[in-house]
């Protein structure tokens, strides 16, 4: 095995050490867990008396047929938490270490930055899908929502190209907090922006048509609707591989931004040697 | 520059392999998890197996003796107990170089010298220990060589005998009483004053009636000035220098700051 080949097997091997880190510190924390799904199911719960008001032919039809407004929603609210769930972490991961000034640490071990960030992300990156999941297949039952089922995997397949996106969004918020320390606000503003006009809560069709017109370039919308196609509507092999061809080009260059803002931040803190100040 | 014979620059990855580091910071461990996994994380970060991540761990957790506590969350830790967890986690890969920062810092009599104990251990086995201290009178007798750095710049670097040499201290604590035919109030006082007049100044020092503060001239010989106290009516006690050389010496060697 060259050299090259075995140190980045070492850097992969490290990934477990964070996996298990991470699952004991959020087993530590019971309650966390026991809330984040109360607010999940929740919000649910809400949108399923909202439904009652909606009327189900202003829905756009998926797959050539009309869907209920639960089941409408529910695929959103499961892209969308996807989606904020793992960007919060994701910035919080790193800022996190660097308020319990765990951070210095880890960074002096030798480990590539590529490695620390993706590590410590690790746990999210495999819990927050499996939650995804998880709260799509309660639904169905609990909502009487019926998934189709030869769109089972198209819609994994989407979700997987989907979380390189939130990954490289994530580096980048996480570069801009280690820089400027505040700017959650920005990022807060940036994912409301992105998920409003995503189509995950409201069709896009209500939307100015220009709100349409950019919705092609949101990878958000695109993952939402994709996987609507597939599990409201079945549409097949053949839509989802369209929705791949726009959606993986699209989390290719997020994942490179993310990974390459994250370097720079990286080496400028440790130059400036101000890595543990927050 | 180099460490432990590598380019910093050329290979920063090889050098961080070979350095142990005890930062400075009070909380630089996961306090939800135990000290054991603590160090089993940052071993595998270093490289090895979970399997000899743990075997060293727990080799490390009695040396620094934690053995007992090991599984206890470290949130649970008093300041103490991480400082030298956070020793434990230094000395885990036997590494060549061990870069200290304020070890002692916060620490009790005990505790600091424990540390202390540990880190001259790892020296002996032939570690390079860089020690960063703000305490000076704990490298007396445990650094081979000091650099004292101001604002960035080295001003010094030699022995400890040779930066106590840059000492001048001349400010003294004395405690006196006077002798049974004389007294140290008023004019007693004022007498003893004048009889080391041009050698330096003697002035009551806190509240009680036997402390005095002695600020010596450069030139004057502290043994003439004593014994011209006691000829005044003056029984010498006690004579400790107000700080000692060390930190003279550092006084002297940095600019003070505002």
């Amino acid at each position: 095995m060259s050299r090259r080949r075995s140190r980045s097997y070492a850097e992969v091997s490290k990934l477990g050490a964070f996996l298990r880190r991470d699952v004991l510190v959020r087993l530590s924390y019971r309650t966390a867990i026991l809330s984040d799904w109360f607010n999940l199911f929740a919000q649910a719960f809400v949108f399923s008396f909202v439904s009652k008001l909606i009327d189900p032919s202003r829905i756009p039809t998926s797959g050539g047929g009309r869907a209920t407004y639960i089941a409408f929603v529910s695929v959103g609210i499961a892209v969308s938490g996807f989606m904020a769930v793992g960007l919060a972490r994701l910035v919080a991961a790193v800022r996190q270490e660097q308020f319990m000034g765990t951070l210095e640490s880890v960074m002096v071990t030798p480990t590539t930055a590529s490695t620390i960030l993706l590590g410590s992300v690790i746990y999210d990156m495999i819990y927050v899908p499996i939650r995804t999941v998880i709260f799509l297949v309660i639904v169905s039952i609990w909502f009487n929502v019926s998934f189709a089922a030869s769109g089972y995997v198209p819609a994994l397949l989407i979700l997987a190209a989907f979380i390189p996106f939130v990954w490289g969004i994530g580096s980048v918020a996480s570069a801009c907090v280690l820089t400027f320390r505040r700017g959650s606000g920005v990022i807060g503003f940036g994912t409301f922006a992105l998920t409003f006009t995503s189509g995950a809560y409201f069709p896009i069709g209500l939307f100015p048509h220009w709100v349409e017109t950019l919705a092609g370039l949101n990878p958000i919308a695109v993952a939402i609707t994709g996987m609507r196609e597939q599990l409201l509507g079945g549409a097949g092999w053949a839509d989802a591989a369209g929705v791949l061809a726009k959606l993986v080009p699209m989390s290719a260059v997020s994942l490179l931004l993310g990974l390459y803002a994250f370097r720079l931040a990286m080496r400028r803190e440790r130059r400036l040697g101000t890595l543990g100040l927050y | 520059m180099y460490v432990a014979g590598i380019d910093v620059a050329a290979d920063a990855m090889s050098v961080r392999r070979k350095i142990g580091f005890f930062p400075s910071g009070d909380r630089t461990f996961y306090q939800r998890i135990s000290g054991i996994e603590n160090l089993t994380f940052f071993g595998r970060l270093n490289g090895i197996s979970r399997g000899d991540a743990m075997r060293r761990a727990e080799r490390r957790l009695a040396d620094v003796g934690l053995a007992d506590a090991g599984r206890q969350r470290v949130g649970l830790y008093s300041h103490g107990m991480q400082k030298r967890l956070s020793m434990a986690r230094a000395l885990l890969m036997d590494p060549a170089v061990l870069v200290v920062d304020e070890a002692t810092d916060g620490l009790d009599p005990e505790g600091a010298r424990r540390v202390q104990d540990l880190v001259s251990s790892a020296a002996a086995d032939g570690a390079a220990v860089v020690w960063t201290t703000q305490r000076l009178d704990e490298i007396r007798g445990f650094a081979d060589a000091v650099t004292v750095l101001d604002q960035g710049r080295t001003t010094f670097q030699g022995t400890v005998e040779d930066l106590m040499l840059k000492s001048t201290a001349r400010g003294y604590v004395l405690r006196l009483r006077a002798a049974p035919d004389a007294d140290l109030e008023g004019a007693g006082l004022e007498r003893a004053a004048a009889a080391i007049a041009g050698r330096g100044t003697l002035a009551r020092a806190g509240g009680d009636r036997e402390h005095f503060r002695l600020d010596l001239e450069q030139r004057a010989v502290l043994g003439e000035v004593l014994a011209d106290l006691a000829a005044a009516g003056a029984v010498v006690l006690d004579c400790a220098q107000q700080r000692s050389e060390l930190e003279e010496s550092f006084l002297r060697l940095t600019t003070p700051r505002t």
